[in-house]
């Protein structure tokens, strides 16, 4: 198993961003081919292909597709996850900004199978340039008569997709948090089952509503194309198809590779070239959000959803940070925990006040005013917070910091007795946290 | 910050006072924002747009009354529509610099040098983290993951973003936005309202 | 009523049966199980804002489609998960307390250690859930968040920062239930704040309420502030007198002072809520200005007197004027006193001339709404608007006229999803002002004084659609030929929009109110007349409402302080004056004395002109007030009578109901019941009244008035009872 090119097949290929190339490529094929089965049979394809949603959790996608198809009377909406802010993770990016045909033409097909009109998608707002090519290969698309009114000369086949930008939110990519945002609202998560209905029952405007990350809509047209079975025939067991890893940190050749799933580890960090600057000391194998591998742990691990957790972390969104030993993982852990912290939406008591708290201690440890109770009063913090919280992002900013104690333990202790970093000299200090500076003028 | 004492006082928001006092949305930005409004169920739903083409309307940050403008134009209540607006770090309440440096020190970018970035801007600027120059042309931020971290460090300006920035070609950057009149607050918005629109302009466009 | 569907959960290894989807916190009150909490409240909304605090966590097993029992391996909020079949819950172990603990020390770390010096110390849900679960020290030596301390967001809330716990109850509370949505979140994560628009005043009518409901003393009232300990204060059940919603609450006392008024539940009239108007307004009951002696005017001043030598006087007076004596006033005085009065009236000084209306309009009661439906005021109890599929607002004031009914029609329209008319004069709907119009599906802005027109045009539209049954001729009549075109083109409003709202009106449980614009309209008897026709073609007569809007107003009616009426609204043969008549005969000297029931006839009275010349021209006047208004200092005698707050008496509230207040204090024994002052008059000229309390009293008019038959003192209770329906039927 090794570096498999699916998604990313035609990334390279000069003028892709424009259909007449992308349908020299057998875009737009696996529509055609849709649009000439069932809606059901398509969702069976997905679920004979066993993709598995790309934004982090892994849920089989046919199951929700099926969900909303069930539903014959409100109106439908799909929703496209690109708001991509997984420190670490990269690959939507990419696959917007070279790919856009392959999601748009994806976000149809799911249209198509089930019986929606209308779709958003959701892109962070920062991501201005992979949003304009999504903009240009809407364009395109409706030009073509791939989106609009009765499309490819189906009258029972109407499909209007919008863009949504995002405007500055990690959040807002937690799916119950986006459909706040998409709604005109604060992007604070709503209730989940079994305290609420399920999107694919009551998502957006309290209609059914899909919603999956980039990267699961971009394997539509494949599957459709190719089938479900051949999909199937690759990655593991319980793990099919491809995922694309954005591999970044103190590597040779940082970027995006897309890879059977399965494939070990160490097999992805030598593709990025390998480490530089020393030798290798952690990975974090799935975006900020998973716990840190120390190198140690790391051989051995397979890149699968099983795999990943049987060692202790998680295939997440595949943002894989390669740390060499120069990295002080005490700093490494305060930035991660001043993310969360500045993150939060703040509507829920352990998320809002335990991040916030801990991107406090972990402060205080490296400029140097640590106390030995500090150690246990993270972990103790840590599982305050973890499945307490409103939403997950709650248990997001718990895992990377307790795995950080667990595994580097001796290094926050130094930090504490020594006031220094463990590494020596070469480490620059963070600069110190501000607030909200929209918040001083209050005096 | 911490003013105890008096018991009686009414946060001031003084920087916040608009220039454009009697503020409209221009007939341009209305016809968007009517455009915008179709793609969805409701009027609600175009509030975050509707910010965006506040943003760019009023120079770059939202004052007092870009906010009543969306509230009025939504037929929201205007608590909601500052509510909405403060959840999201990328619309400004402040008038910020000609080019706002919004340098990622998150995971990765933190680790190949961001934070030595950071210190080389502050150095060169004579500013820190937050403040802008005194001649208005930047202002100097430190932001959350950016997502392209494969390019560590990060810079994003306005609508654009500097990859591979290191404390030794930071200087590159800034030489460049000098000499420059795009990648503004503004422009970014612009992009952004654009990207919103079919083929980027209302279909009833108005001159 | 739907029929529930029963679930059988476990909580703590009890079984009990819950109607399904009931939320566990409220399951678990039915077999005394108590679960901490901060942010639920059964009355805001859970799926926008709520289970955010996160203290109610349970432990969860549930039912498998197999018919297995799977623990969730998360704690769960109890406050928003809904009882399912085969539930089984623990809300009593030591993780959860280990949770509990955790939200705590959450909360405390930036909640300021300022409870000596909180208004909330001693009721404050905080407070006491941190003595009972809370962690005994704090861990957290970081610097708290700070902000400057409290500051004022309206002329009655102020506001500290520092100690919110962002339970959202305040800002859920502007959308769920007043609807002017003034409060919402600032910023995000633990910057996270409460804040009203640019810092600007909270502007709501409604605003009190958020006091009651902040969990801490982030909210606070502004008058109450550092007046008062809790627990240093005593209590009475009470009624508001501010308008005619009759809102249950509570006056909290010390001595013989109110130091604050906090709402009492009564689920069929104002639920939980109170409006400001009658949280903060009821302190002119220990104001400085109330009363405490008879008053006399000796060489044109008034000047104090001895109750012996005032009553001595009124009598002879009274003896004097043989029946041509008034009495005007009575929509401030409790059932007792009215009833009290009109018999002192009508039997000791065979006088008819009596009425509280204040005008300007004074039909008989003899015809129009009393005739037709039975009932000239509100058909509908307040409980049952709620589930109004519409409702029109015909020319009101709404939200400021009946503050309580407007928060039960809003409260249709937003979690019932109800549909709401509304029909208001083009000055009155604003852009700036969120009342019906914020959540009216269509808002008919008519011309001023075009109620008639505009209520022709809806019964018009509702005539030609060929759909409806059409009507009998008498309804036509009452459209003078007019059709939907014309009226709107009288009206300004496009016809479109009546068309629509009469579409919207056209269904069953339907009910219409006709406010001031109507009721003060020259017009008045047609227009109710036309909206009248409205409610019987849709099949749903007796569901017009005319509200009342003062105090006992439905009480002075109810019991015959009227010129045609006797008490239950029997006919009376040769009617009296009414108020105008009065007034006037006063001006032309033809009437000796006037009693004004504790009223401000000068200031209420629609022509003040008229009301100061009958004033002056009358040779004998009579005041009783709580304090010297306008109208008592032209009187020749004022007599201090008590307020609410001083005896136990009834209201009878815009609906209809009777219910019962409860004395707090005496400010001073020169104070008198009012009925006290009638009874021992009428004895003094020789038909003598014997009523020992006001309990005597209504025992008297249980007996004599059918339609209050079932409202005997003790069986008023804590909710009140409706009066019986008016003999003769509806339509
Ligand atoms: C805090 C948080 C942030 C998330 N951010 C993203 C994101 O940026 N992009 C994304 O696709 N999914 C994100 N997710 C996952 C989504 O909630 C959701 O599972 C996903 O969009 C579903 O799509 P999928 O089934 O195709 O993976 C996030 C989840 C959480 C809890
Ligand atoms: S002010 Fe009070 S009611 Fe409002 S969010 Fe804060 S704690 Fe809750
Ligand atoms: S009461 Fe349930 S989360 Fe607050």
């Amino acid at each position: 198993m090794a570096e498999l090119k699916l998604l990313l097949k035609y990334r390279d290929v000069p003028g892709i961003e424009n259909i007449d190339v992308w349908e020299s490529c057998g875009g737009y094929e696996g529509l055609k081919k849709a649009l000439t089965m069932e809606r059901s049979a398509v969702i069976d394809e997905m679920k004979i292909s066993a993709v598995r949603g790309r934004g982090g959790a892994g849920f089989p996608a046919w199951i929700k597709w099926s969900g909303v198809l069930k539903h014959t009377d409100a109106p439908h909406y799909l929703i496209c996850n690109g708001d991509e802010g997984e420190p670490g993770t990269f690959k939507d990016r990419e696959l917007m900004l070279k790919l856009a045909h392959q999601l748009v033409e994806g976000m149809i097909i799911a249209a198509y199978a089930t019986n929606t009109d209308k779709g958003y998608v959701y892109i962070r707002g920062e991501f201005v340039e992979p949003a304009k090519s999504v903009r240009k290969a809407i364009d395109q698309a409706y030009a073509k008569g791939y989106l609009g009114r009765g499309i490819l000369g189906r009258e029972d086949f109407n499909f209007d997709l919008y863009i949504h930008m995002g405007a500055g939110s990690y959040e807002c990519g937690e799916e119950t948090a986006l459909m706040s945002s998409l709604m005109g609202e604060r992007g604070q998560p709503r209730l989940k089952f079994p305290h609420g209905a399920l999107p694919v029952d009551a998502g957006v405007w309290d209609s059914p509503t899909l919603i999956n990350n980039v990267e699961t809509y971009s394997c539509a047209p494949h599957i459709l194309r190719n089938g479900g079975a051949w999909y199937a025939s690759m990655g593991t067991e319980r793990s099919k198809g491809t995922k694309i890893i954005s591999v970044s940190g103190h590597v040779k050749k940082p970027g995006n590779y897309e890879i059977e799933l399965g494939t070990p580890l160490m097999e992805v960090l030598d593709l990025a070239g390998g480490v530089i600057g020393g030798k290798l000391k952690a990975i974090i194998p799935g975006g900020s959000s998973v716990p840190i591998l120390p190198a140690e742990k790391c051989v051995g691990v397979n890149m699968d959803y099983e795999s990943c957790q049987a060692a202790g972390t998680m295939l997440g969104s595949g943002g894989f940070m390669v740390f060499n030993e120069k990295t002080d993982i005490v700093i490494l852990m305060r930035r991660t925990a001043e993310f969360y912290a500045h993150e939060s939406c703040g509507k829920c008591t352990p998320c809002r006040e335990g991040t916030r708290w801990m991107f406090k201690i972990l402060d205080r440890i490296v400029s140097g005013s640590g106390q030995p109770s500090d150690i246990d009063l993270l972990l103790n913090v840590c599982d305050q917070i973890d499945g307490r919280s409103y939403c997950p992002l709650g248990d997001a900013a718990a895992w990377p910091i307790r795995a950080g104690i667990k595994n580097f333990r001796e290094e926050f202790e130094y930090w504490i007795t020594h006031k220094k970093s463990p590494i020596g000299g070469d480490c620059v200090p963070p600069v110190p946290y501000r607030i909200n500076p929209a918040l001083i003028p209050l005096s | 910050m911490d003013n105890e004492n008096s018991n009686s006082i009414t946060p001031e928001t003084g920087e916040r006072t608009s220039c454009k006092s009697e503020g409209r949305f221009s007939p341009n930005a209305i016809a968007e924002l009517d455009e915008i409004i179709t793609h969805y169920p409701n009027k609600k739903a175009a509030m975050l747009p509707a910010l965006w083409i506040a943003q760019r309307e009023y120079g770059g940050y939202l004052t007092r009354e870009a906010i009543r403008e969306v509230a009025r134009l939504l037929g929201r209540p205007k608590a909601e529509v500052e509510g909405v607006a403060t959840f999201y770090s990328m619309y400004n309440f402040k008038p910020k610099g000609k080019h706002h440096l919004e340098v990622c020190t998150c995971l990765t970018c933190g680790c190949v040098g961001a934070y030595g970035v950071v210190h080389k801007l502050e150095e060169m600027l004579g500013i820190h983290l937050g403040e802008t120059t005194s001649d208005g042309e930047f202002t100097l931020s430190e932001v959350e993951c950016l997502d392209w971290c494969e390019a560590g460090t990060v810079i994003q300006v306005g609508n654009k973003y500097f990859g591979h920035v290191t404390k030794d070609n930071v200087e590159m950057v800034l030489e460049q936005l000098r000499e420059s009149d795009d990648h503004t607050s503004p422009s970014l918005a612009d992009d952004i309202v654009k990207i919103l629109l079919p083929k980027g302009e209302p279909k009833s466009k108005v001159e | 009523m739907p029929d529930i569907e029963w679930v059988y959960i476990k909580i703590n290894g009890i079984a009990l049966k819950v109607p399904k989807g009931e939320m566990i916190i409220e399951s678990a009150k039915r077999i005394g199980v108590e679960i901490p909490f901060f942010c639920y409240h059964p009355r805001l909304s859970m799926k926008e804002g709520g289970a955010n605090c996160r203290m109610c966590l349970v432990e969860v097993a549930s039912r498998m489609p197999d018919g297995s029992l799977r623990k969730m391996p998360k704690p769960q909020t109890s406050c928003s998960l809904p009882a399912a079949e085969g539930m089984e819950i623990e809300t009593d172990t030591e993780a959860l307390n280990a949770d509990r603990r955790g939200v705590l020390e959450f909360l405390l770390i930036n909640h300021p250690l300022d409870c000596p010096i909180c208004d909330r110390g001693g009721e404050c849900p905080l407070q006491n859930n941190t003595m009972h679960y809370g962690p005994p020290t704090t861990r957290f030596i970081e610097e708290k968040r700070h902000f400057p301390k409290a500051y004022p967001l309206s002329q009655y809330v102020v506001f500290d920062r520092e100690r919110c716990i962002h339970c959202a109850r305040c800002t859920r509370f502007t959308r769920d239930i007043s609807g002017d949505e003034e409060l919402n979140f600032l910023w995000r994560g633990a910057d996270m704040e409460v804040a009203t628009f640019d810092h600007t005043e909270y502007n709501s009518r409604f605003s009190g309420n958020v006091i009651e409901l902040c969990p801490v003393g982030a909210l606070l009232s502004r008058p109450y502030r550092f007046k008062a300990r809790p627990w240093d204060l005593q209590s009475a059940k009470s009624i508001c007198t501010q308008c005619s919603n009759g809102c249950n609450i509570k006056l909290d006392y010390r001595l013989d002072r109110i130091h604050r008024v906090n709402a009492r539940l009564n689920e069929d009239v104002n639920e939980e809520w109170t409006c400001d108007k009658g949280k903060f307004g009821m302190d002119y009951i220990s104001d400085e200005s109330r009363l405490k002696t008879p008053m006399i005017r000796r060489n044109g001043e008034l000047s104090p007197a001895s109750w012996e030598e005032v009553l001595y006087l009124i009598a002879s007076e009274l003896k004097n004027a043989e029946g041509e004596v008034a009495g005007v006033g009575g929509a401030y005085s409790s059932n007792e006193d009215i009833y009290v009065f009109q018999k002192f009236m009508r039997e000791t000084l065979r006088s008819k001339h009596i009425d509280h209306r204040m005008g300007p309009n004074f039909q008989s009661y003899n015809s129009g709404l009393l005739k037709r439906f039975g009932c000239p005021a509100m058909g509908n109890p307040i409980a049952e608007l709620e589930d109004m599929k519409s409702t029109l607002i015909f020319g009101s004031n709404f939200v400021d006229e009946q503050p309580i009914l407007y928060l039960r029609v809003r409260k249709g329209w937003r979690f019932k999803r109800n549909k709401v008319v509304e029909a208001a004069p083009q000055g009155l709907i604003s852009e700036e002002i969120r009342h019906v119009t914020q959540f009216a599906e269509v808002s008919l802005n008519y011309k001023n004084g075009t109620e008639l027109p505009l209520a022709q045009g809806l019964l018009a539209a509702l005539f030609e659609d060929k759909g409806r049954p059409l009507g009998e001729q008498k309804l036509l009549s009452h459209l003078s030929g007019k059709n939907v075109a014309q009226c709107a083109s009288e009206t300004g409003v496009d016809e479109k929009d009546i068309r629509k709202a009469a579409e919207l009106l056209a269904t069953d449980k339907m009910c219409i109110f006709a406010g001031e614009y109507v009721t003060h309209s020259p017009d008045a008897t047609a227009i109710l007349e036309v909206l009248g026709d409205i409610a019987v073609l849709t099949g749903n007569a007796g569901n017009l409402n005319v509200p009342v809007s003062r105090n006992n107003e439905q009480g002075a009616m109810e019991l015959g302080i009227l010129p045609d009426m006797l008490p239950g609204y029997v006919e009376e043969q040769n009617p009296g004056m009414n108020t105008e008549e009065i007034l006037s005969a006063c001006v032309k000297e033809d009437l000796k004395a006037l009693w004004v029931m504790n009223t401000d006839l000068v200031k209420e009275y629609h022509n003040s002109d008229l009301a100061n010349s009958a004033m002056d021209a009358c040779p004998f006047v009579v005041v009783t007030a709580l304090a010297i208004t306008d109208t008592a200092a032209k009187a020749n005698v004022v007599l201090p009578v008590h307020s609410v707050a001083e005896k136990w008496g009834t209201f009878t509230n815009v609906e209809r109901r009777v219910q019962a207040f409860c004395k707090a204090f005496e400010i001073s024994p020169d104070i008198h019941a009012e009925w006290k002052v009638f009874s021992d008059l009428s004895s003094m000229l020789g038909s003598p009244m014997t009523y020992a309390d006001g309990k005597d009293i209504l025992n008297e008019i249980v007996k004599s008035v059918p339609t209050f038959a079932k409202c005997g003192p003790n069986t008023l209770g804590d909710e009140g009872v409706i009066l019986n329906p008016v003999a003769g039927g509806k339509e």
